[in-house]
């Protein structure tokens, strides 16, 4: 089972949770909580067990930022959440050295979100005119005619 | 291949953002060394409307008719994975005859998606005729959702808890009357394209993507299918009734853009095989739940659905806070990750090759942008 296989290759990273998900109620199998820096061990064990990264996105929360990865599987039905609180003012580290689909998914989460990835290659804007001086998704910003 | 002299100089070559084999506004910026691309930058991001901000600004119905317009060209089935998504966040039940009429349009309209991109494509790479005959055959899918749903592109046609209306007779003898039609016409399509001797050397050999490559860039979709892997979300994460029925997963060998278009053609077949088959099976009953609450409005939580698209993956992940609004909703589109390997396969290509694997990649760009 691919599910015991990916917890039990995240287990010895010494992550805040590993545990196994409500399928039926979330859709993931799976639920890790990790921190910022120990995302590219995260990433590499999950490459090495042949998944791909199916997401990744932001939440603005009141106190942090979270990411969200997705990880899925082409063989296996098996849906990997991995949640990282990334503190408003501290950057998350990329893993795109690992995943190269990741490069887009940390510029697109840097130009709605302004999350910095500590690591990228090239972290520009990707959606938004270059010179955009704001970040959409963060819950402050309003869009309005003035803005637009 | 051409030798490359000392006196070349690298220059920069910009493609779109209006040209026509990008298929909507998409520039990428080429550095050129002779004939030869050294590096393809994507610049996307032109038709970038804040699908995501309006989500979290409207309440779950008001956002319904939003996912028509993220991929016009299989809207049903964006339609299908947000209902699923707040669906499972309500913990409702669609009713038979309901998930059979989601899948009987949503193949349709996978139809309407790939008939287009072949006469599309095709005429990216100089074919002029094939696209009147796709044309042709979508019209009669599109006249037949026309009907149903009231709309030709742009559909907003399931409901939380089923679809609103239900099919007749009318419906059911043009479906089985465009299935003949279409099956009488893949002797044509084989003939005019695939035994096209320009067409196969246009075609065979490039763009060549491996296993690998799918892994670490997340492609889905006809992309990884075309490269031998067998994942379709119908068959990998079965959804809605599909289940119930019995179709195959055409995959290619070599992965090259030939593969790419082979697995659609191939589709198309499986995706008439399978209306066939729900329209000889569809249950009778009701189309929609009981009891759908007036006002949407799910406990905190979150949830992650996924569909099988016309391009792949969609994948529709939704955080609630137990608010009449979403507190998150984040669009997992495919052609989002389909286009990010166009970097690395690009380089050492000469731009007709990159028209023809661009074009392969099947993108809609207003979808990648959201």
């Amino acid at each position: 089972m691919l599910q015991d296989d990916i917890q039990k290759a995240l287990v010895p990273l010494n992550l805040e949770l590993v545990t196994a998900g409500d399928y039926g109620k979330t859709g993931c199998h799976l639920e890790v909580t990790a921190a910022p820096g120990q995302m590219p061990e995260v990433a590499k064990n999950m490459l090495s067990l042949g998944c791909f990264l199916e997401s990744l996105t932001g939440l603005h929360d009141p106190e942090h930022f979270t990411l969200v990865y997705h990880f899925g599987n082409f063989r296996e039905l098996c849906r990997t959440e991995v949640n990282v609180k990334v503190p408003l003012d501290q950057e998350a580290v990329s893993i795109s050295h690992i995943y190269p689909g990741a490069n887009w998914y940390e510029r697109e989460a840097y130009d709605l979100f302004g999350i910095r990835f500590a690591g990228h290659p090239d972290l520009r804007r990707i959606l938004l005119p270059f010179e955009a001086d704001f970040h959409p998704l963060l819950k402050k910003f309003e869009a309005s005619s003035g803005d637009a | 291949m051409l030798e490359r002299g000392l006196e070349e100089k690298t220059y920069v070559l910009n493609l779109g953002p209006q040209h026509p084999s990008t298929h909507g506004v998409l520039r990428v910026e080429l550095e050129m060394e002779g004939e030869f691309i050294t590096k393809a930058d994507p610049d996307i991001g032109y038709g970038h409307r804040g699908h995501e901000h309006m989500a979290e600004n409207r309440t779950y119905a008001q956002f319904l008719p939003n996912m028509g317009r993220v991929d016009y060209l299989h809207a049903l089935a964006y339609n299908q994975c947000y209902c699923m998504a707040v669906e499972k966040l309500l913990g409702l039940t669609v009713p038979e005859r309901g998930e059979f009429i989601r899948v009987i349009t949503a193949e349709m309209n996978r139809l309407c998606s790939h008939l287009l991109w072949v006469g599309a494509y095709l005429m990216d790479l100089g074919a002029f005729t094939p696209f009147l005959y796709c044309f042709d055959d979508r019209e009669q899918l599109l006249d037949l959702l026309d009907y149903l749903t009231g709309s030709r592109l742009t559909y907003c046609f399931y409901r939380f808890g089923g679809v609103p209306v239900d099919i007749d007779d009318d419906f059911t003898t043009g479906c089985r009357k465009f299935i003949k039609r279409l099956r009488s016409r893949w002797a044509d399509y084989d003939n005019l394209v695939t035994k096209n001797v320009i067409f196969i050397h246009r075609a065979r050999g490039v763009g060549l993507i491996t296993q690998d490559q799918c892994i670490r860039y997340g492609l889905t979709g006809p992309m990884v299918r075309g490269s031998g892997i067998p994942y379709d979300i119908r068959k990998s994460e079965p959804y809605s009734a599909y289940p119930r029925f019995d179709f195959e997963i055409p995959i290619g060998d070599r992965g090259d853009v030939m593969d790419r278009y082979l697995v659609r053609i191939r589709e198309m077949e499986q995706s008439l095989r399978i209306i066939e088959q729900a329209l000889d099976k569809i249950p009778t009953g009701p189309i929609m739940a009981e009891k759908v609450p007036k006002r949407i409005k799910p406990a905190a939580g979150e949830v992650y659905s996924a569909v099988e698209t016309a391009r792949g993956e969609f994948g529709c992940f939704i955080v609630s806070n137990g608010d009449v609004k979403p507190y998150r909703i984040k669009l997992r589109v495919p052609s989002f990750g389909n286009l990010s390997i166009l970097p690395e396969i690009a380089v050492d290509t000469l731009v007709a090759d990159l028209v023809a694997i661009l074009g392969s990649i099947d993108v809609v760009v207003p979808e990648i942008d959201r």
